[in-house]
C-alpha cells in the first residue's frame, strides 16, 4: 500500500517490508522441541520421570546467567549429538571419548550439572563421601581461572563417577574421575566434535576431562588442578 | 551473583477463581508453546539487540515457561510466552529500557540517498530505503520499538501488547503514536506520513 501520488511506502508498509522476523535459529528449535517433548512426557504421569536423571532440586534463580550459558551450550551439543550419528567404526577408546561427550552435554542440560552446588571445595568433597569409593582431590582454582561450580554422580561407561564441575569463562569443564582400570593409557588428548577431552592418571584414578574449551584450556586445567592436588614438596 | 528476581515470574493468565474451561495444558507444551518460538525469538532480538542473547533468553523464557505452563490459561499462548520472553530480556539482559526514554535526537540529518521526489523503485534505493527504516527503530527507545514491533511486524492487537508490556491501553496507544512520530521525523521524505502525524 503505497501512496498514490508520492510513490513513497506508508510507514506500515516501510516497517514490515524493512524490519525482518526473524526465524528461530535451528538448535533452538531442536533444543526446545526436545525440553518441551520431555516436559510433556514427564508431565503427563508423574512414573514418566526418568529415573537415573533428577530434575535439579535447587536450580536457583541466582543462577540463571549460568543456565543461560549452559543452555547455549546444551544446543549446540545436540547439533554435535544429530551430528555423531553417522559416524562408524568406533574402537574402545572411542567408545569412551563418545561416552563422555555424550555425558558432557547431558549434563548441560537444565537441572543436570550439578547435585552439590558450591564454589567451596570443603562442601564438595565431603559430599562425594558415602556416595563413591573413591575421594578424588577437590579444590576451587578460581584464582587461575577455573572456579569450582559444583559436582555430580555420573556414570560413564559401567564406570561410577565423580564428576567435579569447572568454570572456565562461558565454558564448563566437567572433570570425571573414576578408578582406573590396569594398564590404562597414561595420557590422551582427544578432540571430538568439537568438545576436547583429556585424560590423565595419578595413582589409581582415572581423570578425564571433557569441555568445549579449546584443548589448550584443558591442558592448563590439568595443570592447575595437578598444581593445586599436589604438594609442592613432591613435586 | 543475585538477579533482580523479584520481578521475574510470568503472568499469571487468568485468576485462579475465573479460570476459563479451556485448559491448554491437555495439549501438551509443544503444540501449545512452541509454535510461538519465533515469535519470541523476534521480539528477544530486537529488545537485546543481537541474535545470541536473543537465543539465550528464549531458552531461559522456555525453562520459565514450563515453570508456570499451569497457569498458562485460554488459547493463545502467544501473548503469555512473549511476556515471558520480554521479562527475560529485560531482567537478565541488560535492555536498558528506560535510560533511553527521552534521549533520542531527532536532529539526524534527513537522508541523503534517497531523493525524496523520486520513486524508490530501484533494489539499490529499495535496500537504503530498508537501511534506513531499521536504523530508525533502532534509535527508538526500547519501550516504543517494542511496542512497535509488536503492533507491525507481530501484527498484535492493543490488548495484547498492553498484557505483553505490563502497561494500560491507553499507554500503548500513546507509546505507539510517539513512535510513529519519531520514525516520521527520522524518516522524513522517506516514508509517506500521511495518516501518522
Amino acid at each position: 500500500m503505497s501512496d498514490e501520488t508520492t510513490g513513497r511506502p506508508d510507514l506500515s508498509t516501510a516497517l514490515r517490508d524493512a524490519l525482518p522476523t526473524y526465524e528461530a535459529p535451528a538448535a533452538l528449535s531442536a533444543w526446545a522441541t526436545e525440553q518441551a517433548r520431555r516436559y510433556d512426557t514427564e508431565s503427563r504421569g508423574e512414573s514418566a520421570r526418568v529415573p537415573e536423571r533428577k530434575r535439579a532440586r535447587t536450580f536457583s534463580v541466582a543462577r540463571w546467567q549460568m543456565a543461560a550459558a549452559l543452555l547455549c551450550a546444551a544446543a549446540l551439543g545436540w547439533a554435535g549429538a544429530t551430528l555423531r550419528t553417522v559416524t562408524h567404526g568406533i574402537s574402545a577408546s572411542d567408545q569412551t571419548a563418545s561416552a563422555l561427550v555424550d555425558t558432557h552435554i547431558r549434563s548441560l542440560l537444565p537441572g543436570h550439572l550439578i547435585d552439590v552446588q558450591s564454589s567451596d571445595r570443603h562442601t564438595v568433597k565431603p559430599w562425594f563421601a558415602g556416595r563413591i569409593d573413591i575421594s578424588p582431590p577437590v579444590m576451587d582454582l578460581a584464582s587461575k581461572g577455573f572456579p569450582l561450580i559444583g559436582g555430580r554422580l555420573d556414570y560413564v561407561q559401567g564406570h561410577s563417577a565423580a564428576a567435579i564441575v569447572y568454570g572456565r569463562r562461558l565454558h564448563m569443564i566437567n572433570l570425571f574421575v573414576w578408578r582406573s582400570v590396569p594398564g590404562e593409557q597414561a595420557a590422551t588428548s582427544t578432540v571430538r566434535d568439537g568438545y576436547a577431552i583429556l585424560h590423565w592418571t595419578t595413582g589409581d584414578l582415572s581423570y578425564w576431562a571433557v569441555s568445549d574449551a579449546a584443548p589448550a584450556e584443558l591442558d592448563a586445567f590439568r595443570a592447575a588442578y595437578l598444581e593445586e592436588a599436589s604438594p609442592p614438596a613432591s613435586r | 551473583m543475585m538477579r533482580r528476581s523479584a520481578n521475574v515470574e510470568p503472568p499469571t493468565a487468568t485468576d485462579a477463581t475465573t479460570r476459563a474451561p479451556d485448559h491448554p495444558q491437555e495439549h501438551g507444551f509443544e503444540r501449545v508453546v512452541l509454535p510461538h518460538l519465533s515469535a519470541g525469538f523476534t521480539l528477544a532480538r530486537y529488545l537485546t539487540g543481537n541474535a545470541q542473547d536473543a537465543e539465550d533468553a528464549v531458552q531461559d523464557a522456555i525453562v520459565r515457561a514450563m515453570r508456570y505452563f499451569h497457569t498458562l490459561r485460554g488459547d493463545d499462548a502467544r501473548p503469555w510466552f512473549l511476556t515471558i520472553v520480554r521479562r527475560v530480556c529485560l531482567t537478565s539482559y541488560s535492555v536498558d529500557y528506560q535510560a533511553r526514554e527521552n534521549s533520542l535526537s531527532v536532529d539526524e540529518p534527513a537522508l541523503q540517498l534517497i531523493d525524496s521526489d523520486e520513486t524508490p523503485d530501484t533494489a539499490l534505493q529499495r535496500s537504503l530505503l530498508r537501511d534506513r527504516v531499521r536504523e530508525a527503530v533502532d534509535q527508538l527507545p526500547p519501550p516504543l520499538r517494542e511496542a512497535i514491533v509488536l503492533r507491525e511486524l507481530q501484527g498484535c492487537a492493543y490488548s495484547e501488547i498492553a498484557m505483553i508490556t505490563d502497561v494500560p491501553i491507553g499507554t500503548v496507544m500513546s507509546r505507539l503514536s510517539r513512535a510513529r512520530e519519531r520514525l516520521a521525523a527520522l524518516l522524513q521524505g522517506v516514508v509517506d506520513m500521511g495518516d501518522v502525524a
